[in-house]
């Protein structure tokens, strides 16, 4: 055993040393009179050697429903650990998924008409297999099998099962557009409720992207179609899908003024009934002050507007202004629309959220920011509360081992 | 002048084949914009059918399991599910 152990640990030795190791920290809390401390801890690490990396990152939150009320206060672990191996032009890359719901348990209502039922965690091993054939061809295939944690009021665990298969391939044509083919399966099966949904579904997809024109433009566009084979909840056919996407990015002032533009238009194939989908437009536009500080300070305005059956619409307003060394002021403006399934609150919901806030950057190692911030919202009435919040982000850099 | 026709004659199709077709469907499948999606996971969290999860840090929405019943739309700080 001891003569494995020596032999074990010399192996590994010459792997170790040559190898790197990165860590980050994620820290966010805050606080109003309705929910104590909301939070969420997102602590990292990634080990790379040459030809691999082994990423390990682990995320706690304890979250409130988002303001909704009546608010549900629940906590939620995930770890996820990546394992990802070169050889030549080809990538293994097996992956762990687990979570675990802690506290107060989510209720999942389940299909079949089967009730409901307590989510309690998942795991989901998966492998993915990359490479990269002659002729700026690249592949891959991957496979996930989640098991999830579902059990009823009498305890009955649902054996509730979720299998992903995907398979593509993109070829990097000569004329600059890549092509990509795809599919995807997904079959669900529990058997104590009799559930057994599958789908399948093909995707064809051409994008293109074309910078140095007239103007300082940066154009990307992109088409694409997926093809669906299963049913929905009603156990209607899932309509196929295509869909048009067009970015266009500005640069009005070099380094200064930037400007972003995204649409999107998505048409169904509904049986035989051609239907539009969604249409979408987002414009973003970032000012980068001129003063040559340390840190820059930037304001940005976005808009986005959604239109579906549904529609959901924001405008934001979000500035940082630097002050001294690594301090900054912030100010978050968000007025945004959605549906809302609040009882007597709907059918759309009107918020509003805005703040001032401080930043402080040391470097691009640590960044602590606090904020305060009140939400007036349209519920039954309109609902005003205040809120805390306060972060911290910590990369340490890369250590050599 | 020619950018423009180029362009007017781009739109032009796309204009008489929305007018062409039906309006959405009450139920119309989900989108979530990955270039605004941050892998949050609230709206994984919030979500009473268990149909959407976060897999590579975007989430992805199961047409089979969803029930169009929008909260993670709601729910979604960036706005990214629409």
């Amino acid at each position: 055993m001891r003569r494995m152990m020596v032999i074990i640990v010399l192996a590994a030795a010459p792997v170790c040393l040559s190898a790197t190791l990165d860590g980050w920290m994620d820290y966010e809390t805050g606080g109003d009179s309705l929910a104590p401390l909301p939070g969420r801890l997102v602590l990292g690490g990634m080990l790379e050697g040459e030809g691999w990396t082994l990423v390990l990152e682990e995320r706690y939150s304890h979250r409130d429903s988002t303001g909704i009320t009546p608010r549900v206060l629940g906590s939620h672990a995930a770890t996820d650990v990546d394992l990802a191996l070169e050889a030549g032009p080809v990538t293994v890359n097996p992956d762990l998924c687990w979570t675990l719901d802690l506290g107060v348990k989510p209720v999942i209502i389940l299909p079949e008409a089967a009730g409901e039922a307590d989510r309690r965690g998942s795991i989901r091993p998966g492998l993915t297999l990359a490479g990269t054939l002659p002729g700026s061809v690249e592949v891959f295939a991957r496979g996930r099998w989640t098991d999830r944690n579902l059990e009823t009021e009498n305890g009955d665990d649902l054996e509730w099962t979720e299998t992903d298969l995907e398979a593509g391939a993109t070829w990097r044509t000569p004329l600059g557009p890549s092509l990509t083919v795809g599919g995807t399966g997904r079959s669900i099966r529990s058997d104590p409720i009799g559930c057994d949904e599958s789908w399948n579904r093909i995707d064809l997809g051409l994008e293109a992207e074309k910078e140095g024109l007239p103007l300082d433009l940066q154009v990307q566009g992109r088409i694409g179609c997926s093809f669906y084979d299963g049913t929905d909840y009603t156990d209607r056919e899932i309509a196929d899908r295509l869909s048009g996407r067009l970015r266009i990015v500005r640069m009005i002032v070099p380094d200064y003024f930037l400007a972003d533009a995204t649409f999107e238009t998505l048409f169904d194939i509904d049986g035989d009934c051609f239907r539009t989908a969604c249409s979408s437009g987002e414009v973003r536009m970032i000012y980068r002050l001129p003063a040559r500080t340390a840190v820059p300070s930037t304001v940005s305005l976005t808009g986005k507007l959604a239109v579906s059956s549904i529609r959901t619409s924001w405008l934001g307003l979000a500035a940082s202004v630097n002050v001294w060394r690594g301090l900054s002021v912030t100010a978050d403006a968000v007025l945004r629309e959605t549906p809302t399934d609040v009882q007597m609150a709907g059918p759309m919901r009107r918020r509003l959220v805005f703040g001032p806030g401080l930043e402080y950057r040391f470097g691009e190692k640590v960044r602590l920011w606090g904020l305060v911030e009140q939400e007036r919202t349209e519920l039954q009435e309109v609902e005003v509360w205040w809120r805390m919040r306060a972060g911290l982000e910590l990369y340490p850099g890369t250590l050599g081992l | 002048m020619k950018r423009s026709a180029r362009l007017l004659a781009l739109l032009v199709p796309l204009v008489l084949l929305a007018a062409a077709c039906d309006g959405p469907a009450d139920n119309t499948q989900l989108v979530v914009n990955t270039d605004d999606c941050t892998g949050c996971a609230r709206c994984a969290e919030v979500c009473p059918y268990g149909a959407v999860e976060v897999v590579d840090g975007d989430a992805v929405i199961d047409p089979a399991l969803c029930h169009f019943c929008l909260r993670c739309v709601e729910a979604c700080p960036e706005g990214a599910i629409h």
